[in-house]
């Protein structure tokens, strides 16, 4: 079930007809990124791309939009790709229950093809290019950042897999983003305490499962790993650094290993970011790359992000939904049915519930804003009834257009946090919160004529499922 | 050196050239560490013709908001 590296789950989506290799010579900018923010816009089951004939380059590879859609998600998880949306959410959820899965170690990777330490110079060594037009160089945004808890070294957990933007910013060097809220910022507030370099590995060209997990919001010391593992539904295999005692996904294609260096902050972007706006202008921290491995002509994967929706949304749509419908469980556990937090990561959230009397799904609206992730995002939480699928945006429209009546059911909270991303935000990292409540009203909140709703023809959905396996 | 079309320095360097000879460069500068590449189009690399919202003065650079903050003994 789970895949051997990335080229395997490449060959996956190729023999699923995922994936469209582009033979025609591209320019690195502009074609790159706007072929991929194209097909983006082609709708949300289009396959990933891989471009082998690039202008200037002799044997370049550069694989986008690996899991930029639902069928590249399920396979991702080894579904079938017409798997619907809010099956690969209770699938997801499913086997988020299993962590954690422990882990499988490795003496050697494929990655120790080839090994470079002397005059590394990574504008040669990776395929890199330009996303959009006001970024201030040239970025790497879904590697793979592993760094470990200094204080608590030994603790497995503690040693964090992330993504974050990076910028090229010289041969060796590289400006990362650690916001204050992201697990590497505490490593490296402690790195700097100390006034020691914290040592870091970058591994690129990863296969989806620890993709998935470094993008899921964890806990602090839940280990990625663990949970690529249960996300694959077989140990996950990793391999020792050579610098540092770091812990390395085995099928990567390119991997860094460098320090973040204490005390120094430089002068980083701007770039395009998920929210479909520009950030940076700000000083950031450096990282600098000391030992290069990369598997023989390997596949420079790289994610196209920007005015959503882009690969961004696939990747970090689930994965932010289920941790959120846990957290609402604990609360409500008889009532919440599912839960869709994949607008802007969870700025706009939906959550369908039953209800226990009157006033309830407000309650579970204001209980969303609470979860650990709610505080950072759910800017506006839409609740729905039991039987209307969040994923489904048609009919959560049907809901609020029938079910919300706007003085009783809009709700709004002022002055709560959220990422200073949001570009809404006033000052930066405050905004007010609204809930609207589309739920059907229940006593003793009697009001409007709900008395008489619409059934469906018997045996709906047995077609439904007949219908989708004829499909396959 | 070449001139950066972001913040209009003189102190752009090679940093990278196509494995294909001739094909193109790959300039970084120092100042503002902006980077671009030599046949991207003019709105990039023409200082003139660089998008007026993006370009960053040089004085400007030392008072950027340190994200995430340096600890006390870093700051002088
Ligand atoms: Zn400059």
């Amino acid at each position: 079930m789970a895949y051997k590296d990335f080229r395997d789950f490449l060959a996956t989506l190729e023999k699923e007809g995922q994936l469209l290799t582009i033979n025609d010579e591209v320019k690195p900018e502009p074609d790159i990124a706007a072929a991929t923010k194209a097909m983006s816009k082609l709708g949300a089951e289009t396959p990933a791309m891989l471009f082998d004939n690039i202008y200037g380059y002799t044997d370049a590879k550069v694989a986008m939009n690996v899991m930029g859609s639902w069928p590249n998600h399920a396979l991702m998880m080894s579904l079938p790709k017409n798997t619907p949306l809010k099956d690969q959410f209770f699938e997801f959820a499913r086997r988020y229950d299993q962590f954690p899965m422990p882990v499988q170690r490795e003496e050697t990777a494929p990655f120790h093809e080839v090994e470079i330490t002397e005059n590394i110079n990574l504008f040669d060594i990776l395929p890199l290019f330009r996303l959009n037009q006001g970024d201030g160089g040239f970025y790497i945004d879904k590697a793979c950042v592993i760094s470990r808890d200094l204080d608590d070294p030994e603790h497995f957990g503690k040693q964090n897999v992330g993504i974050y933007r990076m910028q090229v910013k010289g041969k060796d060097r590289l400006g990362i983003q650690p916001v204050p809220q992201h697990d590497i910022a505490i490593h490296l507030r402690q790195a700097e305490e100390r006034g020691e370099n914290l040592p870091v590995v970058i591994a690129l060209g990863n296969e989806p499962a620890i993709t998935t997990a470094a993008a899921t919001p964890l806990l602090y010391d839940q280990s990625e790993y663990e949970m690529a593992g249960a996300i694959q539904g077989e140990p996950y295999r990793i391999v020792k650094a050579k610098d540092s005692d770091l812990d390395i996904p085995w099928g990567a294609e390119v991997v860094l290993e460098g320090e973040l260096l204490a005390g120094v902050r430089e002068f980083e972007g701007p770039f395009g970011e998920f929210t479909g706006h520009y950030s940076g202008g700000r000083s950031m921290p450096v990282i600098k790359i000391n030992r290069v491995y990369h598997r023989q002509n390997p596949i420079f994967e790289h994610l196209y992000i920007g005015m959503p929706w882009t690969e961004t949304d696939y990747m970090i749509g689930i994965n932010t939904s289920v941790p959120l419908y846990h957290q609402l469980k604990e609360a409500f556990p008889n009532e919440i049915e599912a839960v869709n937090a994949m607008y802007t990561h969870g700025l706009v959230a939906i959550i369908s519930t039953k209800r226990r009397y009157g006033g309830f799904a407000k309650a579970v609206g204001m209980r969303a804003l609470t979860t650990p992730h709610g505080l950072g995002y759910c800017k506006l939480v839409i609740v729905v009834d039991e039987d209307v699928d969040p994923f489904n945006l048609p009919q959560v429209m049907w809901a609020l257009s029938t079910k919300m009546h706007p003085k009783h059911d809009a709700v709004i909270i002022p002055d709560l946090s959220v990422l200073t991303l949001d570009p809404g935000s006033s000052p930066s990292g405050i905004t007010h919160k609204m809930v609207l409540d589309a739920t059907t009203p229940v006593a003793p909140e009697t009001r409007g004529h709900y008395s008489q709703p619409l059934d469906s023809p018997v045996n709906v959905e047995k077609w439904e499922q007949r219908l989708r396996e004829l499909l396959r | 050196m070449h001139t950066c079309p972001r913040c209009e320095s003189k102190k752009a360097e090679v940093v990278s050239k196509s494995p294909v000879e001739g094909a193109w460069e790959v300039y970084m500068c120092p100042v503002c560490i902006f980077t671009w590449r030599s046949i991207e189009p003019e709105t990039i690399t023409n200082p003139e013709k660089y998008n007026r919202a993006f370009k960053v003065n040089p004085a400007d650079i030392p008072n950027a908001e340190n994200v995430p903050a340096l600890p006390a003994k870093y700051i002088k």
